[in-house]
């Protein structure tokens, strides 16, 4: 939900209800205050009533067989007038003029005549404004009013709202192109409110500090790469060039090639445990969307001599070619790795096939089953990242960040490695 | 053949020099960047080896700066950085190829070979050894005028084997250079070896001059 779709609706929700009650209370005082006023005035007609047949005689008698419309006298006992408490009430009458029940204000009270002494009972009533009309027309002003103050509120808080918000929205604009890997500030919009000056602020502090580390530890690594790297290129150098000097010398270049070829292993464990720890600190942001299908054929193709040379058959199922948006490189090494497994844990004349799927790749290998002790510790993750070789910690460092679930398992006949693309590249 | 290698580790520069004087090359040589500059400004190589991360500035400013002046020369990148950026910038900004350390010295000696061979404006890159003629830029080999085939990889190690003629090839800088860095198998020298076999056969059936030679299970040398 959108913040100002939140804002709104809360505020014209509460504005509701708050009005609905409002328009009670106005209802009932007002009706109290019309009611005051009638009940006023029937007092009034009462008290001049009584004045006037106290003091003419045959008064009440008169105007008992002559009663006007608004008017009811009716002669009672005493015991029925003394049960009588004056009251007001509103009720219906019947007006023969207008042809249908009206409402009333009605003032009953009992009185008796010290012209003739005898009790009667009056009932004074005077038309009285319709509850039902007005509430019809309360509740209409009200509609009316709801229905402005809404529009207006939606309107003008929609102005306020995406106005106040404005640097709220653009840094968050800004924050979603930001990239840690390429060192640059975001711009931070200007803003005039303290809160957002203050968020800006944070932002700014978060990401600067964010950044240097980022930086510091890639030029840790790289540095870390270069300091080792360089004594040994020029271990491998000399070395390379004693095998001249000494081309006669065939124990002395025995000796020193099996020297060379430690310092090779040296130098490959070495970048790989770069690149590796290169993975995890997410120093290739390069993404493009990649053919994977195209990548691993690539792969393949390096690897054809190899596997020839091994008579490993290589074959391949499906028609998918997944797409995936990743590192070139990265996807390269992915396949690298995977596809040299496949082949140094295969056996002679073996079998490698590959079956490619929309959302998911598999790579499996004939072998025997000494390897599945190494590639079951790999599938339960037991931690011993040491026994494991480099290559498949890699594999599982590049498929990791990218949400490819590698997944190990034996189906009977041969190693399986199975790439599920289904949650692939959501960073 | 003048060769300029911008280098501030003196032993892998003192190594690289001797190599490249053996193979019969005039070199010259700056530890930092002001020396490096001054050098590159002043005279014309034919190669320069350049290192990224030098004294007093680095390997890419001298590019940038190259090419504000509008020098061109045959450049290198040797850089124990082996990132991406570098990479990608360095070759942006004018290098011809990008190196990382470290390097088998028959690589470097392949990887200057090629750069100038690319830039060569007259005359066909080719070797003539014997009765035998590389063709670099077609990628053939012809003995006696008679073209003798070979596949893609057989191709890769012949001609590495040109370039470093008499030179003893070691295993791993063979494999490295023919099958790439992520070739580290645990039997891939019965595999280079296989292979070599096989190139050996072709020279050899096809009676050319060039003789593959194994130097006592270390390495492999080009011979006529």
């Amino acid at each position: 939900m959108k913040l100002i779709t939140y804002l709104i609706s809360r505020i014209t929700l509460s504005f509701t209800a708050i009005m609905l009650i409002w328009a009670a209370i106005y209802f009932f005082l007002q009706m109290k205050e019309i009611h005051d006023g009638i009940d006023e005035g029937l007092t009034n007609l009462k008290q001049e009533f009584i004045a006037k047949a106290d003091a003419v005689p045959g008064f009440a008698d008169i105007l008992k067989a002559n009663t006007p419309p608004n008017f009811a006298i009716e002669e009672i006992s005493e015991e029925e007038a003394a049960a009588i408490v004056e009251n007001f009430a509103t009720t219906g009458v019947y007006f023969p003029t207008e042809l249908e029940k009206e409402e009333v204000r009605m003032l009953t009270t009992a009185f008796r005549c010290r012209q003739n002494g005898k009790y009667y009972r009056l009932q004074f009533f005077i038309s009285t404004v319709e509850s039902d009309d007005l509430i019809k027309n309360v509740l209409f002003l009200l509609l009316g009013l709801w229905v402005a103050l809404s529009l207006t509120i939606f309107v003008v808080s929609k102005i306020i709202v995406a106005k106040a918000n404005k640097p709220f929205y653009r840094l968050l604009d800004e924050l979603k192109k930001f990239r840690l890997d390429n060192s640059r500030m975001i711009d931070l919009p200007p803003a005039k409110i303290r809160e957002y000056m203050q968020l800006n602020s944070s932002v700014k502090e978060l990401l600067e500090k964010s950044i240097r580390i980022f930086t510091e530890q890639k030029i840790f690594i790289e540095n870390a790469t270069h300091e080792l790297q360089t004594p040994l290129a020029i271990v491998i150098a000399k070395l390379e060039t004693l095998l001249e000097k000494y081309r006669n010398n065939g124990e002395l270049m025995k000796e020193i090639a099996g020297v060379l070829t430690v310092l090779n292993r040296m130098r490959r464990l070495n970048s790989n445990l770069f690149l590796l720890s290169k993975i995890k600190n997410r120093q290739f942001t390069e993404i493009r969307s990649m053919n994977l299908r195209k990548i691993l054929e690539a792969v393949l193709a390096e690897f054809e001599d190899v596997a020839a040379y091994r008579q490993i058959a290589v074959e391949q199922k499906g028609d998918a070619a997944p797409s995936l948006p990743i590192s070139e490189d990265l996807a390269h090494i992915l396949f690298t790795n995977l596809v040299k497994n496949a082949i140094v844990h295969n056996e002679q004349n073996g079998k490698i096939s590959i079956r490619y799927a929309a959302d998911a790749i598999t790579i499996s290998n004939t072998g025997n089953r000494a390897a599945l002790a190494l590639f079951e510790r790999y599938r339960t993750g037991a931690g011993d990242e040491k026994s494991l070789g480099l290559g498949l910690s890699i594999a599982k460092a590049i498929a990791d960040l990218y949400q490819i679930g590698l997944s190990y398992y034996h189906d009977g006949e041969m190693h399986v490695f199975r790439l599920s693309l289904r949650n692939a590249g959501q960073r | 053949m003048k060769i300029l290698i911008v280098e501030d580790e003196y032993a892998l520069l003192k190594t690289v020099e001797d190599f490249l004087l053996a193979e019969k090359y005039v070199v010259e040589k700056a530890t930092d960047y002001y020396s490096a500059m001054e050098k590159i400004m002043l005279y014309e190589y034919d190669c320069i080896l350049l290192d990224i991360s030098l004294p007093g500035g680095s390997g890419l400013q001298i590019l940038s700066e190259m090419k504000k002046e509008n020098k061109t020369g045959n450049i290198i990148i040797i850089s124990a950085k082996n990132s991406l950026e570098d990479k990608v910038q360095g070759l942006d900004w004018g290098a011809d190829d990008y190196l990382t350390k470290p390097f088998h010295l028959p690589e470097l000696h392949a990887r200057i070979k090629a750069v100038m061979r690319r830039k060569q404006q007259n005359g066909k890159p080719t070797a003539t050894l014997g009765n035998s003629l590389v063709d670099f830029a077609q990628r053939q080999l012809h003995v006696n005028g008679q073209l003798l085939k070979l596949n893609r990889k057989e191709f890769d190690m012949l001609a590495f084997f040109v370039i470093n003629k008499d030179r003893l090839i070691t295993k791993d800088a063979l494999a490295e250079h023919v099958w790439g860095d992520s070739f580290d198998m645990a039997d891939s020298f019965d595999f280079v070896y296989s292979q070599v076999k096989n190139l050996r056969k072709k020279l050899n059936d096809g009676s050319s001059d060039m003789a593959i030679e194994n130097v006592y299970g270390v390495g492999y040398k080009l011979t006529i």
